[in-house]
């Protein structure tokens, strides 16, 4: 840490800004955040290295988020599936949720954050758990049965255009398109 | 982790519907068209290999890159996607990449169209075809389409490395013969890119306050925020105003200064007279002069500096602000059709800005009662109101209306005879005694009393009114401060431009200039006491005397309407006071940072969900419309109808302040240099017949947008009702296709992989009309298909449990395809018959 050693390489910091939609500075800013959350002895070279998924979550951006395991799962490349990041993912996630990323983009990512179950449609299940987190747990904040049901059927209602009782991507993103406030919430900036 | 996307493969509906894409597989590659269209319905799905994200990429990708900007985007992506279909090409969507098994399976001859190093079937030909693509892009699009694919980055860098590859390729095929110059040429593109990307890393580092912006959107979340950034919008407009008017307006007049012999006592900071009327600050200091440093050298022409300069500014602007609110129309008001989402705004409510844990809470709760509210509203909503009940709320809103007409009416009763009184005391007296300084800040504290305590009163007409609908609440109130706003400052513009521009003063436009000043000044200390009072003693009153009250809220319509106040107040008195942007700078970063410190002390987040985006656009609609646009006119009727004042200010002797622009023009006369100059006052700028022709040509320009837009209404509608159709379609092919299997299920013994399958799917035809799934989605994917047989056929060929080889290896010319075609020609009858 500190000096050349934890700085990222020049060529690699160029070819990061073409692949992502962050700046030079995000990328700069994204490295240090990201070797703060290894252990001194790997700092060294952070880009090598994955982080657990315990350790991203105890980011203050992503502490009180509840799709955090969504987006830890969605993000992270690892073979193991214990939902760890690598650099890579790490750029990966803050390009996504950049200010610059297109609304395609971003909708394409929160569709699969919402996909909880990976089957690539928002089904029902995927819909109250959505609600779910969206409400929270709590006692006196979460909806009863008959709610719950109403509530999904409302959403299917409208945004269920070709009556197939799921959402798909593109009636997804036409939900989405309709929203104009989405793509300046769906946003997490260091 | 045992459910990446390779579990859906342990999914045996899965293995069902893989069959069918095969054969679309195949079937695309007979066709050898590029997979541009594929997109919409799922790139999402060609994620689903072993390996989760990262062997695959979406071909949706160039089409993306070509059709970015649209904003009928999902519907005319729809609209490809059925218009095309019918039966031309096979819109595959490699939702589902073949299972391993599939790779030891014998190459057919489609596939040796791959070449010898495909690994799966398909996605090594069109990864081509996108490396191919890309390569033929500029540089810069090239970049742009890469950021837009939703991969990994392991795999955008393989792609990038082969579209780099082969761009060398291409340019080695083409021969060395590049002379010295396309490398120079290329050369400087690369250095000058480069140099732009620095260039605008630099103002991204001047970008003011990213840390306390994020502060507050992580507390407060976007809508908040947004208050914030329209004030930090406003900021920089008044520094470039204060820039421009400084550098060559006042730094000029330094030069040519003369000494000022007026005391100061310290009083003139609030009340803007005695010494400073004799500083930059006022249009009367001025001098007309045409000033020059040595004799015979280059003069700087006052007048015509001081004329061009304001105009220059409101020129950029009107542009500004017409370009960023075009912006933000075209983003935020796309809906073509009425559209009543509450419920599936949801799917797009949570707003990832948010941090910290105590306001995450807070907004879940908040979204819960709402859900709740608007739950029971929609149940709510059959019950009708009786006919006295309507005529009670009618009465109810007209008197409400009247109520806040008639103040907004009273307050400018009052403003007006306080400023007639006003003037008068001004014209007798002239002595700098404290009485009457004391008595120059009755007017503007009066206006800012107005300003703060009827919109209070206005909110309390609102909740008397008991709206049904809270927003409409919101708009109602919105609607009414602004009335009394536009009034008040109407009737200031009419004192001003009427009585003081007619009075006998000796520098009239002096005097405007300090009437804004100490309005503005006082608007000031207003805004401060006003979170003071407004939202810390609020605060201690909610927390501790009555707690039930709890914390106030952050009002960000009263707040934001407040800076457009003040906006159109310095905007007005550019001309009169040229330094008053500077003022008003200094002002809104105080304002930033007190009203940054009172929310984050005082305030909790809004309960209501507040459309950030589309009220951005709707005060910039209001800084645009009554603002800027009355600001424009104020100014016009100064510049070409008033006469300006005779001993005072650049344009003193003048019979109007653009006569200054006529006589230069006239000057210009005798230079054959400048011609173009005086044709272009005389044809354009002064003759009505090149602005009549002007506003025609953009009539008729609107006129065809406005057909434009009404034919693209009348094709969404028949696009939704095409989904729709074909959405019943589907549902009547899967019950009848469930029919078949089972009938034929039935009798037969099942056998390996089919019983797994049969196990944990029973098709019924309750099942597949509530939740058509798997199968269901596949067919969703395939609908751009438009009943093309092949997957039908397989499907009911894989239905009847033949085996999978079998199925591939069979011509698809079998019998099965002409019943599946009946089917499908039935199947859209019927949907038609149920429409």
């Amino acid at each position: 840490m500190g000096g050349a050693g934890s700085l990222l390489h020049r060529e690699a910091l160029r070819e990061y800004q073409e692949l992502t939609f962050l700046s030079k500075q995000e990328i700069l800013l994204a490295y240090k955040r990201f070797s703060e959350l290894l252990p001194k002895e790997q700092r060294d070279n952070a880009c090598s290295r994955r982080v657990p998924k315990s350790r991203i979550l105890t980011l203050p951006e992503l502490r009180a988020n509840p799709f955090q395991h969504r987006i830890c799962r969605v993000f992270s490349t690892s073979e193991e599936g214990d939902d760890s990041m690598s650099f890579e993912d790490f750029l990966d996630m803050l390009s996504v949720f950049s200010d610059s990323a297109t609304p395609d983009i971003k909708s394409h990512y929160a569709f699969r954050i919402f996909d909880f179950d990976e089957d690539g449609t928002l089904s029902r299940k995927d819909l109250e758990k959505l609600v779910n987190c969206l409400t929270g747990q709590g006692e006196e904040v979460s909806l009863s049965n008959a709610e719950m049901e109403q509530l999904i059927q409302n959403i299917l209602e409208e945004s269920d255009i070709d009556k197939d009782g799921t959402i798909n991507l593109s009636e997804f993103q036409h939900v989405v398109s309709r929203s104009p406030d989405f793509v300046s919430s769906f946003k997490i900036v260091l | 982790m045992s459910y990446y996307y390779n579990e859906a493969f342990e999914n045996p509906d899965y293995h069902f519907s893989e069959t069918l894409e095969i054969d679309t597989n195949r079937r695309s590659q007979r066709n050898l068209l590029p997979h541009q269209n594929l997109c919409d319905s799922s790139p999402y799905g060609n994620n689903r290999e072993p390996n989760g994200r990262r062997e695959n990429y979406s071909p949706a990708i160039p089409m993306a890159s070509m059709r970015h900007g649209s904003e009928y985007r999902e519907s005319f992506s729809l609209a490809d996607v059925q218009t095309r279909s019918p039966y031309g090409k096979f819109h595959d969507n490699r939702s589902f990449e073949p299972e391993p098994e599939w790779a030891y399976s014998p190459p057919s001859p489609f596939h040796l169209l791959d070449g010898p190093s495909a690994p799966s079937f398909s996605s090594a030909s069109e990864e081509e075809k996108l490396v191919e693509n890309l390569a033929s892009m500029s540089t810069r699009e090239r970049i742009k389409a890469i950021q837009k694919m939703p991969e990994t980055m392991k795999k955008k860098r393989e792609i990038r490395n082969n579209v780099l590859r082969e761009i060398t390729e291409k340019s080695g095929r083409r021969g060395t013969q590049f002379d010295c110059c396309t490398k120079c040429l290329r050369r400087t593109e690369v250095s000058f890119r480069r140099f732009r990307n620095s260039l605008s890393e630099r103002f991204h580092q001047l970008w003011l306050w990213h840390k306390t912006l994020k502060i507050i959107g992580g507390e407060f979340g976007t809508s908040v925020l947004s208050y914030f950034i329209f004030l930090k919008w406003l900021l920089s407009f008044n520094i470039f105003s204060f820039l421009i008017n400084f550098s060559f307006i006042t730094v000029p007049q330094f030069i040519a200064a003369e000494p000022n012999n007026l005391s100061f006592t310290g009083l003139e900071l609030l009340t803007g007279a005695g010494y400073f009327q004799k500083t930059v600050l006022y249009y009367g200091f001025y001098t007309n002069a045409a000033i020059s440093k040595t004799e015979n050298g280059a003069s700087y022409n006052m007048q015509l500096a001081y004329i061009f300069t304001v105009g220059m500014y409101f020129v950029i602007c009107l542009l500004i602000l017409l370009i960023s609110m075009a912006k933000s129309f075209c983003r935020n008001f796309i809906n073509p059709q009425i559209y009543s989402g509450n419920a599936s705004k949801l799917l797009c409510t949570w707003d990832f800005n948010i941090t910290n844990e105590k306001a995450v809470k807070l907004k879940q709760k908040n979204l819960s009662t709402q859900i709740k509210e608007s739950l029971t509203d929609v149940n709510k909503e059959v019950l009708n109101y009786s006919v006295t009940e309507t005529l009670v709320h009618i009465l109810i809103h007209l008197g409400a209306w009247a109520a806040s007409l008639g103040t907004a009416v009273a307050a400018c009763a009052s403003v007006y005879f306080l400023a007639i009184n006003n003037l008068e005391l001004f014209m007798e007296g002239h002595k700098n005694d404290l009485e009457s300084q004391a008595a120059m800040l009755v007017l503007p504290i009066v206006a800012s009393l107005l300003n703060v305590l009827i919109p209070f009163f206005y909110s309390w007409l609102g909740q008397l009114e008991k709206f049904q609908n809270p927003r409409n609440r919101t708009y109602v109130t919105i609607a009414r401060n602004i009335i009394l706003k536009i009034s008040i400052i109407g009737i200031l513009c009419y004192y001003w431009l009427d009585i003081v521009a007619a009075s006998k003063s000796q520098c009239w436009e002096t005097l405007i200039g300090q009437d804004i000043y100490r309005l503005i000044l006082v608007d000031f200390i207003f805004c401060l006491l006003g979170s003071f009072f407004g939202e810390f003693l609020r605060r201690i009153i909610g927390t501790t005397i009555f707690v039930s009250l709890g914390m106030p809220e952050f009002d960000i319509a009263r707040n934001v309407l407040d800076l457009i106040y003040a906006q159109t107040l310095t905007w007005i008195g550019i001309l009169f006071s040229p330094l008053l942007p500077g003022i008003q700078m200094i002002s809104f970063f105080i304002v930033f940072y007190v009203k940054k410190v009172s929310l984050m002390k005082n305030c909790q987040p809004p309960r209501q969900v507040w459309r950030a985006a589309q009220m951005t656009t709707f005060f910039m609609l209001l800084l645009f419309f009554p603002s800027l646009t009355g600001v424009l006119a104020v100014i016009a009727v100064t510049v070409w109808r008033l006469k300006p004042s005779e001993e005072c200010g650049p344009f003193r002797g003048l019979s109007s302040m653009f006569a200054a622009v006529s006589e230069w023009i006239k000057i210009l006369e005798n230079y054959t240099g400048s011609k173009w100059v005086v044709w272009i006052y005389n044809n354009l700028i002064t003759s009505e017949l090149f602005f009549f022709i002007l506003s025609i040509i953009f009539l008729i320009i609107t006129y065809l947008y406005w057909q434009i837009i009404e034919g693209r209404k009348t094709m969404v509608k028949l696009l939704c009702k095409q989904i729709v159709n074909v959405g019943k379609d589907k549902v009547f092919l899967l019950r009848k296709l469930h029919l078949q299997q089972r009938a034929k299920q039935n009798p037969s013994v099942p056998r390996g992989r089919d019983q797994q399958r049969r196990s944990s799917y029973h098709p019924s035809m309750q099942r597949s009309q509530q939740e058509p799934s798997y199968l269901g989605r596949t067919f969703d994917r395939n609908q751009n298909a438009s009943y093309n047989e092949y997957p039908y056929s397989a499907g009911i060929l894989k239905g009847t449990g033949f085996p999978p080889d079998l199925e591939t290896s069979q011509p698809s010319s079998s019998p099965g395809v002409s019943e599946a075609v009946a089917l499908a020609l039935r199947a859209r009858q019927a949907a038609q018959w149920e429409d």
